[in-house]
């Protein structure tokens, strides 16, 4: 800690609590030393100041002490009055105006950062005005009536040699009428140390006179009280001094003028003049002073304590005279101060307080109560005492109001040098802050000075030095100090710059961008209001605000701006995306979006695989390639690379973003070191030139650049225009981007700079295709016939085109060009000749080998398409293709298509099979349908077995049961149909014949006789069954015993509006590997007569019978027949209890007997009972014979078979009753 | 009685997490700005303090005028720092409460 008297408050004391010396001065005195420039008490200013004076001093005490620094106070007695208030405000703000001009220049310099004010030393944290300005707002305060130490303790009378009647001059100066005032009111003193002084002004006036009128001087006033000063010594006045000493008082003319007539000797002279008058004259006099008041007043006061009240009374209405002995005792505490005898002035100080304050005159105590503090301060006395007294002086001056106000101003800057030199710096904040009072500049410069104490405080408070910068800043704005206002928050900025206060952040660039922009600088203020154009967190009316402002500023520039890193809009770098063509090129958007490796997959199987399975073309032409580009990506020459970027806008009102364009550079292959920035092989698209960014919109912008020449691209950033001013610029590479490098990727989610980065290829054919008509939405089932058109619009040709679908199911390539004669649907008609094509085994199509686009040329190509299954489905086709005639790296490319449907649910069927109980060979087929398509009716149109085995015909005519013929939204329908195995079966030859291939359709609606049916054996409904079959496989595939259906159906029209935009003409659903249900694995019947004529006269009827027994299982089957002899029971066998919802077959075409009521015995006279193999899927025979003794009605069913099942995995057996069989026996007539 | 209020959340590095100008008063344009360099600049006093004193409730460390600052010093060992609070269920709590309250 710094001695108190070399601290700064110790210093200022010494500056400003020091004797006054009041000048009396003839004009032509003052008009000598004009002549340097300067009045006469400026001249001898600078000599004013003694740092080692050695006198020694004996006040109160007997002790002898030497004073070592000394100052005088020099001023005219005019001056000696309290100071005009608004004449002193007007200084004030003339010191704050003039350092305002000083510190304009550093404006424009970038802002200083923390660290740099951190490390500052101590005494360069504060400009150094505030030391003056602090000065200045003491001096308002001079000569108040509650002191003594502006009290003048000499007069200085001057008069020049020239003067006529000098000697009566010196007494005409000391007229009572022309004294200041407050020393005739009885405030001062009026009788003081008189001291008079002879100019003699070397340039003009002649020594004889001079040396007369001193001689008389010293004759009239005494010989000690007189002195002679000889000036202006030199003729010329151009005197130089170095190190001018009248500099640092006086700065409004130029420093070399000053003093130009005074030479080296006059200097030393005048030196030695105040040096002898200080020491000789006002130290001992002052010393006389104070010995006879301390003695005068310890009289006094003995046993007259509180009887010395001069007037009673009223608080602060008290005046005390000089004479009166309050007074009396604070002369003598600040005479005291002023020889620095602190104890002495301590107790006359304290003395005199508890008069004051039982007095209640609160100014005066006040006043004792601020010397008490200083003086305990400076004598480096109790530190807690000194601080105690200067809050208690501040206080009490507060308290008077504003009155008291400027004293507290004082006071308190006193107080904060006091805190300051204790290292108390956040208490000298404070006290810096609690004197701000209601006057704004007043309150700027304390605010600052308060926040430079934050920088101090250990450690330091930076957001309270940030905070108070901008109070300060606020203030100074207030009062028009617009560059002290641009300085404080130049500073702020500092502070805040790092941080993420959003709202403080804005507030500190904005309005330093204001003030910039009033200034005249800017650029400056352009940079400033930059940052807060992303100021969405704000209210609306705040960022309107900012806008305008912004871009009014913008516009008074009157240039373009280009701003890296602009922040409106925002740019959402994790949407950037690259979208380019290699040797994968695309038909559409869509098929951008795909996932690589869906692709990847689905090329696996045409492209040509190199060195291994892994390996792309790339890494077979690293060799042709330099290595550095390696890695970057491959674009063709004439083919856009089209750059996708979201821009953000943040803000809740809508800004416009005009002419976006990329930024990029294209080296030429030939030249590698030319960087073709403003390349004219180069065109840059913009998309959406007038770009509106709605309020808290995103916005998707694409962006192209097409290259024309062979080079390396970079596309090395976007640039846009906000609202028609100001030029954005974004640099891609800026953003730190993930250092994934996914080379071979299309799609870079971050911005490695490899991924915008090309490598551009001499230009290639690229194909473009398309499939016509292909809906987007449609019923499952559709069938239809699409064309894929292939166009080559490059001049070479292609050749090997091959294609791969993803889903063979839904698509089936046709295999010639396209017929365009060909009508759909009816084509597909019976009657229409086409080629049978063999089903494609191979999943990747290829084209016939004569196909080859040529240049300029296009293919169709017949697609059949059948939407298989109700979902949404996405169709990847790829297109792989080779060049001709181009010697180029790439060899082939490939086109990817992607189109994405919706396959609604239409009919649904579900058949079930169960075998004929009474028929062999022969089944019943029950559909069931179900409309689950949810506005549009169907129409069935027709049933159709696959293959030549199954011959199909109806049980009954659809037209009884649905009139309509429409199947309505949500509407089931059972139908019946029979099927008969065509098949040769087993050991039989009666079912040879094969039923003609007409019989494996059947027609649904009569109604419909004269419409063809349609063919389901060729393409492409063969082929898509082909494929159904393979899809819709199950567990038990191995059983052949399975029966395909393929029911055709179209759309009803009806006036309702279709589910669908796109009305299908034919759809047909494929139903595969329908098993027969049975319960048990045989199926037999009885052969034999129905009737006989038997004459029973003349013997027996016997009648031959056959039982045909087929196993209709997979295994081997043991089938044991025995007879029964009775009929256990009436009533009919039932065949199988297997049966559903009450429907039976009920066999046609017999007539049930008429009567029953003789049902004469039979007996089974053949064998009644055997063992058989049947081998799977075979058929065996058993002759039988029964004996008739009566014409009658017989029921052959007395019989069971009884079954075991081996070979099969799940061996099983069980028992069959026989099946009705009525024989009628009649004699005959 | 009309008085307006702020409610922040401050992160290490006074890094501000949530903010929610409460209070009855009519709200002032600047009134949050105000808020935010009060609140900025009390951070220097808490930081101070915190370490000093076991108390979390730090009532009154820092006024400016009639604005008086308390702050509780509390920790969140789940917290990412630096990252926003911004659940709007929080934010209409907070609100409620203020509104119970103030």
């Amino acid at each position: 800690m710094v001695e108190p008297v070399n601290s700064s408050l110790g210093k200022m004391l010494l500056e400003e609590i020091s004797p006054v010396v009041m000048v009396l001065c003839t004009p032509l005195v003052e008009e000598t030393f004009l002549k340097n420039g300067l009045s006469f008490v400026e001249t001898l200013k600078p000599f004013c100041n003694f740092s080692n004076i050695d006198v020694p001093v004996r006040t109160s005490g007997d002790q002898l002490y030497r004073l070592k620094k000394f100052t005088l106070r020099l001023f005219n007695a005019s001056d000696i009055r309290q100071p005009n208030v608004e004449v002193a405000k007007q200084r004030l703000e003339h010191v704050i105006t003039q350092a305002g001009e000083k510190v304009f220049h550093d404006l424009k310099s970038d802002p200083p950062q923390i660290t740099d004010i951190l490390s500052n030393p101590e005494s360069e944290i504060a400009p150094t005005w505030f030391q003056y300005y602090n000065k200045e707002l003491i001096r308002t305060l001079s000569f108040s009536d509650h002191e003594a130490f502006d009290h003048p303790v000499a007069c200085l009378l001057v008069v020049s040699s020239k003067d006529e009647q000098p000697v009566n001059k010196f007494v005409d100066l000391f007229n009572t009428n022309r004294l200041p005032s407050l020393l005739n009111d009885g405030v001062m003193d009026p009788k003081i140390l008189k001291h008079y002084l002879l100019v003699h002004d070397n340039q003009d006036a002649t020594t004889e006179r001079t040396s007369k009128v001193l001689s008389e001087m010293r004759s009239t006033f005494g010989n000690n009280e007189c002195n002679l000063l000889c000036t202006n010594s030199s003729k010329e006045g151009n005197v130089e001094h170095q190190a001018n000493p009248w500099a640092s008082f006086k700065s409004s003319v130029s420093a070399n003028k000053l003093g130009c007539a005074l030479t080296g000797d006059d200097i030393v002279e005048i030196k030695d003049l105040m040096q002898e008058f200080a020491s000789r004259h006002i130290i001992p006099h002052m010393e006389q002073k104070v010995r006879d008041l301390n003695q005068q007043i310890s009289a006094t006061r003995k046993g007259l304590r509180n009887q010395i009240k001069t007037y009673g009374g009223e608080k602060e209405k008290t005046m005390y005279t000089f004479s009166s002995t309050e007074s009396q005792i604070r002369i003598l505490g600040d005479y005291a101060f002023m020889l620095h005898d602190y104890e002495l002035a301590l107790s006359s100080y304290r003395l005199i307080s508890t008069d004051y304050k039982l007095d209640k005159a609160w100014k005066h105590y006040a006043g004792v109560q601020e010397m008490m503090g200083l003086a305990y301060f400076i004598s480096d006395q109790s530190k807690k005492e000194a601080e105690y007294c200067m809050e208690n002086a501040f206080s009490t001056y507060l308290k008077l109001g504003r009155a008291g106000f400027q004293n507290a101003t004082r006071c308190g800057l006193w107080w904060a040098e006091m805190l300051k030199a204790g290292d108390q710096y956040k208490e000298a904040a404070s006290a810096y802050f609690r004197i701000c009072g209601e006057e704004p500049l007043h309150a700027a410069v304390m605010l600052e000075q308060a926040s430079y104490c934050f920088v101090l405080t250990k450690p330091a408070m930076l957001n309270k030095y940030g905070f108070h910068l901008v109070l300060a800043g606020d203030h100074y704005k207030n009062c028009d100090q617009v560059s002290h206002a641009i300085r404080t928050y130049r500073s702020a900025i500092s502070v805040y710059e790092s941080t993420t206060w959003s709202h403080i952040k804005d507030h500190v660039h904005f309005h330093i961008g204001r003030w910039y922009a009033l200034v005249g600088m800017h650029d400056v203020a352009v940079r400033n209001m930059l940052k807060v154009l992303d100021c969405g967190n704000q209210s609306k009316a705040t960022q309107e605000i900012f806008l305008r402002d912004f871009f009014e500023i913008v516009k008074k520039t009157g240039m373009k701006h280009e701003v890296v890193g602009l922040q409106l809009p925002f740019i959402n770098m994790s949407s950037l995306q690259v979208i380019y063509e290699d040797h994968r090129t695309y038909a559409s958007q869509a098929s951008v979006l795909v996932q690589e490796s869906i692709w990847q997959s689905l090329e696996d199987d045409i492209i040509p695989s190199l060195n291994s399975g892994k390996s792309n073309w790339l890494e077979l032409q690293s060799k042709l390639l330099p290595k550095k580009y390696k890695e970057s990506n491959v674009c063709v020459a004439g083919e856009s690379v089209k750059v996708d970027l979201e821009f953000r806008n943040p803000l809740l009102i809508s800004t416009s973003i005009t002419s976006v364009s990329l930024i990029c550079e294209l080296t030429s292959n030939s030249d590698d070191l030319t960087v073709n920035k403003e390349p004219s092989s180069l065109s840059v698209g913009t998309e959406s030139s007038a770009e509106h960014n709605q309020r808290r919109r995103e916005k998707l912008v694409r962006l192209t650049v097409t290259p024309s020449e062979e080079g390396i691209l970079k596309i090395v950033g976007v640039r846009w225009r906000l609202s028609g001013s100001v030029v954005g610029v974004h640099y891609f590479q800026s953003t730190p981007g993930k250092a994934k490098t996914n080379k071979g990727r299309r799609k870079n989610k971050l911005t490695p700079t490899d991924a915008l980065k090309f490598l551009v290829i001499k230009s290639l054919p690229r194909l473009e295709g398309s499939i016509h008509h292909l809906p987007e939405q449609l019923y499952a089932g559709d069938l239809r016939y699409l064309v894929l058109e292939l166009k080559n619009k490059s001049e070479s040709p292609i050749k090997n085109l091959k294609m791969k679908i993803s889903h063979p199911r839904f698509v089936n390539p046709g295999n010639h060009e396209e017929d365009v004669t060909t009508e759909f649907p009816e084509c597909l008609k019976k009657g229409h000749e086409q080629n049978f094509v063999q089903s494609e085994t191979s999943s990747v199509f290829s084209f016939p080998k004569d196909v080859s686009l040529q240049g300029g040329k296009s293919l169709r190509w017949p697609l059949w398409f059948r939407a298989a299954i109700p979902g949404t489905i996405s169709l990847y086709f790829t297109i792989y293709y080779e060049m001709e005639n181009v010697s180029s790296i790439m060899k082939y490319r490939t086109l990817r298509m992607h189109y994405n449907l919706k396959v609604l649910p239409s009919l649904e069927t579900s058949f079930e099979i169960t075998p004929s109980p009474s028929r062999l060979q022969e089944f019943l087929v029950r559909m069931d349908i179900v409309n689950r398509a949810n506005s549009d009716s169907f129409h069935i149109h027709q049933l159709s077995t696959v293959g030549c085995r199954w011959g199909i015909s109806l049980l009954e005519r659809v037209d009884t049961i649905l009139p309509s013929k429409s199947l309505l939204p949500g509407q089931a329908l059972s139908c019946h149909f029979m099927i008969k195995d065509n098949r040769k079966s087993g050991t039989e030859e009666e079912k040879t014949i094969s039923n003609p291939p007409s019989q494996t359709d059947v027609k649904m609606f009569t109604q419909d006789d004269d419409e063809k049916l349609f063919d389901i054996v060729n393409s492409p409904l063969a082929n898509f069954h082909e494929s159904e079959r393979s899809c819709q496989e199950t567990s038990d595939q191995l059983s052949t015993n399975t029966v395909d259906f393929i029911l055709i159906s179209h759309v009803a029209k009806s006036s309702n509006p279709s589910g669908v935009a796109d009305i299908p003409k034919i759809l047909s659903h494929h139903s595969c590997h329908n098993r027969i249900r049975s319960s048990n694995p045989l199926s037999w019947s009885l052969d034999g007569p129905q009737t006989i004529y038997h004459d029973f006269s003349t013997s027996l009827c016997e009648i031959q019978l056959k039982l045909v027994i087929r196993n209709t299982c997979d295994g081997l089957s043991s089938v044991s027949f025995n007879t029964i002899d009775y009929l256990p029971d009436a009533a009919a066998p039932i065949p199988s209890s297997g049966n559903q919802s009450g429907w039976r077959y009920v066999p046609p075409s017999r007539e049930t007997p008429s009567s029953m009521e003789s049902s004469p015995p039979f007996i089974w006279s053949g064998l009644s009972s055997t063992k058989v193999q049947i081998q799977p899927l075979s058929t065996t025979e058993i002759p039988l014979q029964i004996s008739v003794f009566s014409p009658g009605i017989y029921n052959l069913s007395s019989y069971e078979l009884t079954w075991e099942l081996s070979g099969h995995e799940d061996a099983s057996s069980g028992t069959c009753q026989g099946y009705p069989y009525y024989i009628t026996v009649l004699q005959p007539k | 009685m009309a008085n307006t209020a702020c409610f922040m959340i401050v992160a290490r590095n006074d890094i501000p997490i949530y903010e929610a100008e409460v209070g009855s008063a009519a709200k002032r344009e600047d009134a949050a700005q105000l808020h935010q360099f009060i609140l900025h600049a009390a951070l220097d006093v808490v930081q101070d303090l915190a370490w000093t004193t076991s108390a979390m409730f730090l009532k009154s460390v820092d006024r400016f005028n009639d604005l008086v600052v308390s702050v509780y010093i509390l920790l969140n060992p789940l917290y990412l720092p630096g990252s926003r609070i911004t659940s709007t269920h929080f934010d209409t709590k907070v609100r409620a409460l203020a509104r119970k309250y103030l």
